[in-house]
């Protein structure tokens, strides 16, 4: 026993020893990035690397557009562009791995709302970029209004550029088949959950072999659309676990925050949801489905698929192909009582890497990809003639185009502009008129300065997350026994993680936040 | 001999053959069972597994899958080799140093023996964690993007060390003793008369390390990029089975449209391209536990 | 034994009637074998030890531009969470029950499996039967998930398929969180035990074979001879086994229940629910590393408590198996 605590006092040493070599090793190459002050001169040819996340094309085509594309960066900015590519297989581990290590990544593709762009700029992972973005992204900063400015700010500093010039919606709901409405007599288009409740049953009773919905367990996106096709609640941007907990009240009223979950709606949810489970409306073990829904719809053997605007615009004209005579539509949860709220302007956004070797260079290709026209275009679409054709002012495949031989993509969500976009004439013609349809109703986004400090319920936030994870899934598949006694339980476990302390902290920084926006 | 032996068999040893083929046989069966089905699955068309779920046979034959796996194969054929290279190469020198380190621990008149073998056992209680081991491997060691960044990791664990200190017990230690009489040094002995005596440790060891490095996939996915243009076959499988996506990319050779593309049976196609000839390798090393027992029995 | 106790304890005796100068003079002495372990140690001072005080990470509020050791301490604060959910008392009953049940039961069948696989003579069905009983170990655990759910899935699975076939009522597994203990364990066993079987297969091929022969002069019938010598001899392996997996015995398999059980089945929580994947849906959410590392040190300090208790009482009953 001696000998062995000698030998744990020997490796306590050692590990302070190590420790110690590490410490200074950190603090070096601190320091060596803050001297970096030639930020002007472009006399050096640097590699600037910008982090994407997609699986990487195998076909060539990449190399080819890429090498396109530094020839020019080299002329404008004496620079080259290098793709570092996150695969989908485990990406949130290599993505945050990536920013944890403090590797000198230069351009990183973040989001608000999908990549936790505020988790990550609170933990450091993201370079100020307030002071070098006129100098150096002279039209960005310019393109971007103040105002946009003002919704990437962490703690009074820009940490990231949104992707605020391209008009896109992500506003989720259902797609449907119209013609098996209308063989079950629903010949309006479907606005809410009632109705869709008796196209899923239609579909039981005439469709033999044809799961209603066929959804894989992870996709709990019907406990958001119930909210708010029964409520005028918002999301806050606080995630808790697969479902957000707290909700500002009301359009009206979007500095009073509540939880749809303590009210009756998430009962009613409960039970509707409840009762579609014992009238098998999806799988059984729907909770462990993992199945390629998207191609059942297409195939027929499903009726419903959820997912959001932009990918109903390219479903539409596929389905055309795969299911000739089929028509489709989407019941989006704004339908109900039109509670939609605009788009953040960071649902995509690029970011400068907190270790970054060239920050003012970074900031120039970046300037350079969003506003330069012919860089842009091979940027997003590839080579001209290869890639793609203008016929009548939209984008076509040119003749001899083979899918998978010049397939190109480089994933860059972080900085695209309808100014340089070119229609595909793949795209659904009547897109544009849903997105007309939206701007009619769309409310602004209240939140878009709004950036919660969670450090003082850091705790009570994982357990708060832990508890949804728990409960939820169940509760959106009907799984969970008793609807009600099902949610009474969720509550009680939410208040034992601290529900309420939470609730009041939050509640007071938004009191700040609305000063700060009633002030201006 | 044979006549003596076939004396000597009692009820007893019958029936313990008797429950040894028995039991062996049916736990036999409920191994090959599941890879059964993936077999077949990989046979069949995507539309029955799309409509039927799985089968021990399948309802409709197809080819599909592996004729798009095998269209391109310098994708598989390269992680392939590169696979194999690491395999090879880590299980050489891995075995090398761990029946070494093993011998020596397990000489009673090395001091330092419970010492080393603690210091060695530690690190299976506690670790960096991710994040330091990411950092020292990427920062410090500057292994991103480089094979050796899943060759080195695997070459030993601490677990074979004291597994291999364990089986070199067994070999008398009069044998070490009388070597030394004759003037050989500690490496000498280990080399020329250890080693040979323990090929049954060696192939199970060997066995172990190998394993290792064919299954490998999380170092592969932390530190060699895709901008690598040959990542190992489990990385390949692990990406395949992950990600829709990546099978329609690694597809793109096939001239196949993306949305036609089986993702089901090519997932199971994939695997059994990754597996199956692993199977042919086992025998091999089989071999070697039986030229043990000769070993051993001319010892005795 | 008492020659070899005697051969360990000299060398010691003699070193502490010595001067200090010795010292280096043991080193010279043992330098042959102090080379061949070199190897080794650097090996585990760089790829274990090295990284090893960044479990300071646990302790801080971890700032990625500052790095870990300039982050701000924040104490225990990282561990809070383990026990706000009310959990902790039975994520780590469930972890150490699946462990236990997996050493207990898997040494059980892999020295079964070891001593029969000895017994049996014909040479093809041993090769055969070895072989194929590998193979399990080979299917990823993200194959095993996807093979699982079509064998138990209530619509398609194979199960079902089967007992709709015999007539019989088709099972509902995923809604059934009593049967899944069976299953998981059941799984590890099919996966682990060809594999696991080799190491005592080895080992009783290190057996010198004219003790077996001697015995059965004797007269010792079959179960005997297993029984008296097979199994003692087989006890060392078992006990060094025994020490690695019980060093673990807080930390998870945890590619095995997420792809088996999935990441959002909550109804089979209650039994299926061990620390590895509590974890991984709380850094989901919010990738804190600092989290992941106050869990693997809770695991870390566990495990060596229940080791260092585990050794001293192999030492106490029989000194030469322990590990250190």
């Amino acid at each position: 026993m001696v000998k062995m605590k000698r030998f744990l006092v020997l490796v306590m040493v050692m590990m302070l020893t190590f420790s110690l070599v590490a410490c200074s090793g950190s603090s070096e190459t601190n320091s060596s990035t803050k001297t970096n002050a030639n930020g002007d001169d472009k006399s050096k040819f640097v590699t600037i690397t910008m982090m994407v996340l997609g699986d990487k094309p195998t076909n060539g085509q990449l190399e080819k557009v890429m090498e396109e594309v530094n020839a020019k960066l080299k002329e404008k900015a004496n620079a080259k562009l290098e793709l570092k590519w996150i695969e989908w297989a485990d990406y949130m581990t290599k993505y945050n791995l990536t920013l944890a290590s403090g590797e000198p990544v230069d351009l990183i593709i973040t989001a608000t709302d999908w990549l936790d762009a505020w988790g990550n700029a609170k933990k450091g992972a993201f370079m100020d970029i307030t002071d070098l973005l006129p100098k150096y992204a002279p039209k960005t900063w310019e393109e971007v209004s103040d105002e946009n400015w003002e919704q990437t700010k962490y703690d009074g500093k820009i940490v990231m550029i949104p992707e605020d010039s391209f008009t896109q919606w992500v506003n989720h709901g259902f797609f449907y088949r119209t013609d098996w409405a209308k063989e079950f007599g629903i010949t309006e288009p479907i606005k809410d959950f009632e109705t869709l409740g008796k196209y899923f049953q239609g579909i039981k009773d005439n469709k033999p072999g044809v799961i209603p919905w066929d959804s894989p367990g992870t996709n709990v996106t019907t406990a958001w659309g119930y909210t708010s096709s029964y409520s005028d609640a918002i999301e806050l941007p606080i995630t808790t676990g697969v479902f957000p907990i707290y909700w500002g009240k009301s359009h009206e009223d979007p500095y009073t925050v509540t939880s749809p979950v303590f009210e009756d709606i998430f009962i009613d949810y409960a039970k509707l949801m409840k009762d579609w489970a014992d009238k098998g409306y999806w799988r059984d073990d729907v909770l462990n489905y993992k199945g390629d829904t998207r191609a059942l719809f297409q195939a027929g053997k499903t009726g419903a698929d959820q997912h959001h605007t932009e990918t109903f615009s390219g479903l539409r004209t596929q389905m055309d192909a795969k299911q000739p005579g089929s028509e489709i539509d989407m019941f989006a949860w704004s339908d109900t009582r039109n509670n939609l709220i605009s788009m953040s302007v960071t649902h995509g956004a690029t970011a400068v890497g907190a270790h970054s070797k060239n920050p003012e260079r970074a900031l120039m290709v970046y300037d350079l990809i969003r506003n330069d026209e012919e860089i842009y275009k091979l940027f997003n679409y590839g080579l001209e003639g290869v890639q793609y054709e203008i016929k009548d002012g939209k984008r076509v495949r040119p003749e001899g185009y083979d899918e998978t031989k010049h397939a190109f993509s480089s994933n860059f969500w972080g900085g695209r502009v309808d100014k340089f976009e070119i229609p595909s004439a793949d795209k659904w013609e009547g897109i544009s008129e849903m997105y007309a349809e939206y701007d009619k109703i769309k409310k602004p986004y209240p939140y878009g300065r709004f950036v919660f400090n969670s450090t003082p319920v850091e705790a009570e936030i994982s357990a708060l997350s832990q508890v949804t994870a728990q409960m939820v899934p169940a509760i959106a598949f009907g799984k969970a026994g008793d609807p009600e006694k099902a949610v009474k339980d969720f509550r009680k476990r939410l208040n034992a993680a601290g529900y309420e302390k939470v609730l009041k902290e939050i509640q007071k920084q938004m009191d700040e936040y609305k000063k700060l926006v009633e002030g201006n | 001999m044979e006549q003596t032996s076939r004396r000597n068999i009692d009820t007893s040893t019958i029936m313990v053959r008797i429950i040894g083929y028995g039991f062996i046989g049916l736990f036999a069966l409920c191994c090959l069972f599941p890879f059964i089905l993936i077999v077949s699955s990989s046979f069949s068309s995507e539309k029955a597994i799309m409509e039927s779920g799985f089968a021990l046979w399948p309802k409709e034959f197809s080819t599909f899958a592996y004729e798009i796996v095998f269209k391109n194969p310098r994708l598989v054929i390269g992680s392939y080799f590169v696979t194999l290279a690491i395999t090879i190469v880590g299980t050489a020198v891995g075995l090398f140093i761990i029946a070494m380190t093993g011998y020596a621990l397990q000489r009673q008149d090395f001091l330092y023996r419970n010492k080393i073998s603690f210091y060695i056992y530690f690190t299976t209680l506690f670790s960096g964690g991710l994040v330091p081991f990411y950092l020292l491997m990427t920062k410090y060691l500057h292994l991103q993007d480089n094979y050796l960044a899943v060759l080195l990791p695997g070459l030993l664990s601490p677990f074979l060390i004291i597994m291999m200190k364990a089986f070199t017990k067994s070999i008398p230690h009069e044998i070490t003793e009388s070597a030394k009489m004759d003037g050989a040094g500690d490496f000498t002995i280990f080399l020329k008369i250890i080693l040979p005596m323990s090929t049954p440790a060696l192939a199970t060891i060997g066995l172990f390390i190998a394993l290792g490095y064919w299954n490998e996939w999380y170092n592969s996915m932390l530190f060699l990029s895709p901008n690598m243009e040959y990542r190992p076959l489990q990385l390949f499988l692990y990406n395949v089975v992950t990600s829709a996506d990546f099978i329609r990319n690694s597809a793109a050779a096939s001239n196949v449209p993306a949305q036609d593309i089986p993702l089901e049976t090519m997932k199971m196609a994939t695997a059994v391209v990754a597996t199956g000839p692993v199977i042919l390798f086992y025998p091999f090393v089989q071999k070697y536990f039986i030229s043990g027992i000769t070993i051993g029995a001319v010892k005795g | 034994m008492k020659t070899e106790a005697v051969t360990v304890q000299s060398p010691t005796v003699v070193v502490k009637t010595k001067t200090k100068e010795s010292v280096f003079k043991r080193l010279w002495k043992h330098r042959t074998l102090l080379l061949m372990c070199m190897p080794a140690i650097i090996f585990f001072a760089i790829f274990a030890y090295l990284p090893m005080p960044g479990l300071y990470l646990a302790f801080v509020n971890y700032d990625y531009s500052l790095g870990i050791f300039d982050s701000a301490f924040v104490g225990f604060d990282n561990f809070k969470f383990l026990v706000m959910t009310g959990d902790l008392w039975k994520l780590t009953f469930n972890t150490i029950a699946y462990n236990l049940a997996f050493i207990v039961l898997g040494n059980i069948l892999q020295i079964a499996v070891a001593i029969m696989l000895n017994e049996l003579t014909n040479k093809w069905f041993k090769k055969v039967s070895q072989t194929i009983m590998f193979l399990p170990h080979f299917i990823s655990a993200v194959l095993v998930g996807l093979l699982a759910y079509n064998i138990l899935s209530y619509d398609y699975g194979v199960l079902n398929s089967f007992l709709k076939m015999v007539g019989l009522d088709p099972v509902q597994t995923y809604s059934n969180p009593e049967i899944w203990p069976y299953i998981i364990v059941i799984t590890f066993l099919w996966q682990s035990t060809g594999y696991g079987s080799i190491v005592y297969f080895a080992a009783i091929m290190g057996l010198d074979k004219s003790i077996l022969e001697a015995a059965e002069i004797d007269g010792a019938n079959a179960f005997q001879r297993i029984r008296y010598i097979i199994i003692p001899w087989l006890k060392p392996t078992f006990i060094i086994l025994l020490l690695f997996s019980l060093g673990g015995v807080l930390k998870g398999n945890f590619g095995l229940f997420y792809n088996l059980v999935g990441a959002n089945n909550t109804m089979l929580y209650p039994t299926t629910d061990i620390i590895e994947t509590y974890v991984f849906r709380t850094l989901m959410t919010n990738f804190n590393f600092s989290l992941g590392s106050a869990v693997s040190l809770y695991q870390s300090v566990f495990g060596l408590v229940i080791v260092l208790t585990a050794n001293w009482i192999i030492r106490k009953v029989s000194p030469e198996n322990s590990l250190f």
